[in-house]
């Protein structure tokens, strides 16, 4: 007899991401098949009764060449469910597609993040779990509950195992993620920095300006992603010149995107930490950490199938 | 014309370019790039604000890509104001619903099989291709984690999936997504069931009873379409007509017939004496619309599926004239049976072509090998001449190395998806129809607000 329970469903994005999730809720993976034609067009089988269960669907936002495919993965797979009579379909989305573009910064500009969540909506999309949503303003434009859940808990866990607390400084790459970089240091109770960028022209980071002392200081940069990592290795010679003693990079999406392996390796940075909310593939970095967030992924799905609050999350690594 | 903008996807600029020489008016400015990251950016360059919008995007080559770009644009001017925005998809994606066989029951019928059986339609082999195993490359860890399994299915996988292109043009090289053949229905369970195995490795204890199902997307394109704010689509020869339906937004539906039967008219020599002819029973409609404007005889390739008790190997069962002229069956080169009980193709023919001029009609080629079969069979039977006139030329695969060395003596396709790769590739066995004609009259039409009906009978 069927009944409400948990179908975890994933679609071919981060497939060892889903298979952590997965054990740690002590599931089976739901049968499922995501595959392509040979015309490129996606085709999803489902091998298994969805009827009235309550259905997870994993899917990050990642890759270069496919982040459209997957992204058309996940509607697709979301659009079998509803047809396949599911009772709720959350979609779990821990790097979210297009979240930059959240904006009309020029004129006649999409504003992608806002028409990924409507696509989202129209597929049948009861619910959202993402992790670290670039703005959270994004939750705004879903009319579904979305849970934005933060990597704070687990990057706070990381730092206290890891580094020597007495004589480490927060610094925040720029004044945008000044908030997230503040938070974290009240939170483990260590002085703040901030770097400010000075644009000439737009895409050219001119000169960077240190607001803070560092010196003698390991110094913890704190962004929510690393792209093409240029920003974090200008921000790391900043601080060095600056007289700090060691840079390390703690991002939350490693996306890694161009010619960021070589950049990374190039750099004076002493480590990179990003959570495994993307694969990192074959990505040739020595000096590259994975935090694992799909413990507070996995409780998050636990406790909204059974109701539960998930603020406790926010705050806590579970 | 006033406050008319047509814009170009990155899918088929060239048919855009046409349509605007055809209106003779400037095609409208759009900045598509990507991001480092992958994302897809569009931007409007010029002032959209109360205009007729006009986007054409064909879903053809990176498919997924080319339709989220058409979302992007659509939204993009949507949200600078457009007074209308219509979605041109001369080929229109996701527009075959996969054809489950069903069983008397209603439920999918998907048999399971050995992996010593090979199903009816197995694809034909290319010459010199290599095959899906070997042309994965030995680091991809994805490969080390399924190898039992590719290893137990290897001889399957060899007979079964048409193999890796040998056109490295062709290839996406996507690690992630495994690629499976297009609408071979029972293939493709075949294919599935194995592969699925090296996906969810606890599924030998999932339920019993339950039978496997492929997902319809075509209401959720027409969906997401609307969403991204599309007023109005155009399109042409929809496989379904009934996907219209899907939308609650207006779809005019193009047809090229007028197109094929101007080609027949004035390049196939003495057409009244030539065989229309439906490659399968689905597109017997479609061809005989044309066959009765010409005036043409008319015949009909029908592909039977059959459970059959006691099944043979010899070939003499299936093969040859039977004693009734007009029907003949004949087995398919590729039928193998091994089995006690097994799907048995017969193909069937319906009509008389020996030493005509035959002319095969149908509405899409992807694999091609419906059609390639289908000229095999004419040629068996007698044809002198066989044509193919297809509206949407995908040719995925190794379709094109199968045409080339099909029974097709000429392939006529339109570019509804671009061709200039294709037709250097097939040389001088291809013509190509322009519809951006019809397109673009169809556009004027729409935009001033006049009947777009005279386009489905009259030639243009």
């Amino acid at each position: 007899m069927p009944s409400n329970s948990i179908k975890l469903l994933a679609g071919n994005s981060h497939p060892e991401l889903v298979h952590l999730i997965a054990q740690r809720l002590g599931l089976e993976q739901s049968k499922i098949g995501v595959y392509q034609y040979s015309n490129q067009e996606t085709a999803v089988t489902i091998g298994e009764s969805l009827r009235n269960e309550d259905v997870y669907i994993i899917q990050t936002g990642c890759g270069e060449e496919e982040i459209n495919d997957f992204l058309m993965e996940l509607l697709i797979m979301i659009h079998a469910c509803k047809t396949a009579s599911a009772r709720r379909i959350t979609a779990i989305i821990p790097s979210f597609p297009y979240a930059r573009q959240d904006k009309k910064d020029k004129s006649r500009a999409p504003i992608t993040a806002k028409l990924i969540a409507k696509l989202l909506e129209t597929a049948g999309c009861d619910h959202v779990i993402t992790l670290e949503l670039h703005a959270s303003q994004i939750q705004g434009f879903f009319r579904i509950p979305v849970d934005n859940l933060y990597a704070e808990p687990s990057v706070l866990k990381y730092i206290k195992e890891t580094t020597d607390m007495n004589n480490c400084i927060i610094v925040s790459p720029d004044a945008g993620g000044a908030k997230r970089a503040a938070s974290l240091a009240d939170r483990l109770d260590l002085n703040f920095a901030l770097i400010h960028k000075e644009r000439a022209r737009p895409n050219e980071v001119s000169k960077m300006t240190l607001v803070g002392d560092v010196t003698g200081k390991s110094c913890l940069l704190v962004d929510d992603m690393a792209d093409t990592c240029g920003t974090l290795c200008k921000a790391a010679d900043t601080l060095l010149a600056n007289g700090a003693k060691e840079v390390i990079a703690i991002v939350t999406h490693g996306i890694f995107s161009g010619n960021a392996a070589g950049k990374l390796n190039e750099s004076k940075l002493k480590k990179i930490v990003c959570t495994n909310s993307m694969p990192v593939g074959d990505l040739q970095v020595k000096k590259l950490e994975q935090i694992d967030i799909s413990a507070t992924l996995a409780e998050a799905i636990r406790r909204l199938h059974n109701g539960e609050s998930i603020s406790y999350l926010f705050t806590n690594q579970c | 014309m006033r406050d008319l903008v047509v814009l170009s996807g990155s899918s088929h600029p060239k048919l855009t370019e046409r349509i605007c020489r055809n209106l003779s008016i400037e095609q409208g400015e759009v900045d598509l790039a990507k991001f480092s990251n992958g994302e897809t950016s569009a931007t409007i360059k010029k002032s959209v604000r109360e205009k007729d919008v006009f986007i054409v995007q064909s879903g053809c080559g990176h498919v997924n890509d080319n339709f989220i770009e058409l979302l992007i644009m659509i939204s993009a001017c949507k949200t600078s104001s457009a007074r209308r925005v219509t979605a041109v998809l001369p080929l229109f994606p996701y527009s075959r619903q996969p054809d489950i066989p069903y069983t008397r029951t209603g439920a999918p019928h998907l048999p399971s099989m050995g992996p010593n059986q090979i199903s009816f339609d197995t694809a034909p082999t290319t010459p010199g291709s290599t095959s899906r195993e070997s042309s994965r490359p030995p680091s991809d860890p994805k490969t080390d984690a399924a190898a039992p399994i590719h290893r137990a299915i290897g001889q399957l996988r060899k007979e079964d999936m048409p193999s890796a292109p040998p056109s490295p043009t062709r290839s996406r090289s996507s690690t992630r997504i495994p690629v499976i053949p297009m609408y071979q229905p029972t293939s493709l369970a075949t294919n599935l069931s194995s592969l699925l195995g090296s996906f969810t490795p606890l599924n030998a204890a999932g339920k019993q009873g339950y039978k496997q199902w492929i997902a319809q997307s075509g209401t959720l394109i027409a969906n997401l379409l609307t969403t991204a704010g599309a007023d109005h689509i155009i399109t042409m020869d929809l496989h379904d007509p009934q996907f219209q339906g899907f939308f609650d937004i207006p779809v005019d539906n193009l047809y090229t017939r007028p197109l094929m039967a101007q080609y027949i008219k004035e390049y196939i020599p003495d057409y009244l004496d030539a065989v229309v002819v439906s490659p399968d029973a689905g597109g017997a409609k479609r061809a005989i619309t044309v066959a009765d404007k010409l005036g043409c005889s008319f015949a009909l390739i029908h592909k039977e599926r059959r459970q059959k008790m006691t099944a043979s190997s010899d070939p003499n069962h299936t093969s040859g004239p039977s004693s009734d002229a007009s029907v003949v069956s004949s087995p398919h080169p590729n039928v193998v049976l091994t089995a006690k009980q097994t799907m048995v193709a017969t193909t069937m023919m319906v009509g008389d072509v020996k030493g005509k001029v035959c002319v095969l009609i149908d509405d899409l080629v992807d694999t091609s090998s419906t059609i390639v079969r289908a000229a095999k069979l004419l040629k068996d039977q007698g044809a002198k001449y066989v044509y193919a006139l297809v509206t949407h030329g995908v040719f995925s695969g190794d379709a094109i190395d199968r045409i080339n060395s099909s029974c097709i003596d000429k392939l006529v396709v339109t570019n509804s998806a671009p061709q200039e790769e294709n037709v250097e590739l097939l040389g001088g066995k291809v013509e190509v129809l322009d519809v951006s004609r019809v397109l673009g009259e169809a556009i004027r039409r729409i935009h001033n607000g006049e009947s777009v009906s005279m386009l489905f009978d009259q030639g243009w």
